[in-house]
């Protein structure tokens, strides 16, 4: 029993994924089953909070063992993960890669910053409450979390996948209205982001 | 050099910094004949920065241009100051193509007009309508209050300092209590002898 450590910490970390029971029918369960044994996370990284992804889906922490992995583009994506803060500029590309996404999408929020705007919170460029301007599935707290608290995060949000309790999505689009005015409130009247394919020589360029 | 620039240029602003910077203080009118007389004589053909100070109190900006020579690795700095309301100043993008992004981050953070600059559009901020947030008269604290919602804190929160006091008062009350109770017990304690005494 020389090499337990890493099956045991498995078991733990999966303990709490079988134990739920309580579904209408099985329809149900087994639709919630896959979604939450398949988790695609956005590779998209805001903030510093990106840096801590790469050891969460790479080889020390293996997020595959539990079902999760990377996804391209936003459109093949079930998770997005919003890592650290989040300026103006930075929300407008959040929201429209949110939007972009097919349901059910979940959102990931990843330390203080998007909690209650963390070390940033003076400043004139940085959204304070995330969840005033999309929905939030799951906040991981901590300035940076770890991979460890990152991986507790995604289980909890599993669970909560599992018992069919996990719907932001729906949330967002029942109250557009409320997040758009947010949104309006410290963006303006074109949420958007003003760029085409080359973005770059467009207007007058970077 | 440094004789030459006092003479020519009438300022008496003159300062090594470091053997490898000097600073020069010289009017705005004069600035472009300075760079350029640096350029084309004494070989300064970089330059490295354009930076702002916000002289509030005294009504104006100080802009300082940095100027390199890579060959001899010394630098050289310039400030000249501008008036601070209806900021401009000519471009130095001509000269320098380096001047053109410094320039419009100038502008974006102190709303500094450079008058023949291609392009100023706003860099990192977008449709930024308010004033320029790196001007001293912009208050960081009043503008977040104004336009963003923090999250309100816990029912259990409680205000640190005060809470502090109230514990150390609560401390402070109990060793003095401690002390009476102790003062009390040992001016008792001959009394009981004596009862004891007359007792037995």
């Amino acid at each position: 029993m020389e090499h337990n450590g890493f099956i045991q910490e498995q078991k733990t970390l999966e303990g709490d994924l079988n134990s739920d029971t309580s579904h209408k029918n099985s329809v149900d369960f087994l639709m919630n089953w896959f979604r939450k044994r398949s988790i695609f996370v956005l590779a998209y990284g805001t903030g510093c909070g990106a840096i801590e992804m790469p050891p969460t889906f790479t080889s020390r922490y293996d997020a595959e063992r539990l079902g999760i992995r990377g996804a391209a583009t936003p459109r093949q994506a079930d998770v997005i993960i919003v890592s650290g803060y989040c300026s103006y500029k930075t929300l407008r590309r959040i929201i429209r890669t949110y939007e972009q996404m097919s349901n059910p999408k979940y959102v990931l929020a990843l330390g203080s910053c998007t909690v209650n705007g963390g070390m940033y919170w003076d400043s004139y460029n940085t959204i304070k409450k995330l969840e005033d301007y999309m929905p939030v599935d799951m906040y991981v707290n901590g300035c940076m979390p770890r991979p460890e608290s990152i991986l507790e995060g995604f289980i909890a949000l599993q669970k909560e996948i599992g018992e069919g309790k996990a719907s932001s999505w729906q949330k967002y689009e029942e109250n557009y209205e409320f997040y758009r005015k947010n949104q309006e409130a410290v963006l303006g009247k074109k949420v958007e982001p003003s760029y085409d394919a080359d973005w770059y020589l467009y207007d007058g360029g970077l | 050099m440094f004789k030459e620039i006092k003479k020519r240029f009438a300022t008496d602003d003159v300062e090594v910094k470091r053997p490898d910077l000097y600073k020069v203080g010289i009017k705005y009118t004069r600035l472009f004949e300075l760079v350029h007389m640096l350029r084309d004589e004494y070989e300064y053909k970089t330059l490295n920065a354009i930076t702002c100070t916000d002289w509030i109190e005294e009504g104006h900006f100080a802009l300082t241009y940095m100027l390199t020579t890579l060959d001899r690795k010394h630098t050289f700095m310039i400030q000249t100051m501008i008036n601070r309301e209806d900021a401009h100043a000519k471009t130095f993008s001509h000269e320098f193509k380096q001047a053109q992004i410094m320039e419009r981050d100038l502008h974006e953070m102190y709303g500094i007009d450079f008058i023949g600059n291609e392009n100023l559009k706003e860099l990192s901020l977008e449709n930024w309508i308010h004033t320029p947030p790196l001007r001293r008269e912009f208050d960081t604290l009043e503008f977040v209050n104004n336009h963003l919602t923090f999250r309100e804190g816990r029912d259990d929160n409680v205000d640190t300092k005060a809470e502090t006091k109230r514990l150390r008062a609560l401390k402070k009350a109990a060793k003095e209590a401690a002390k009476k109770a102790k003062e009390e017990a040992k001016a008792q304690k001959p009394k009981d002898e004596k009862i004891k005494e007359g007792g037995g």
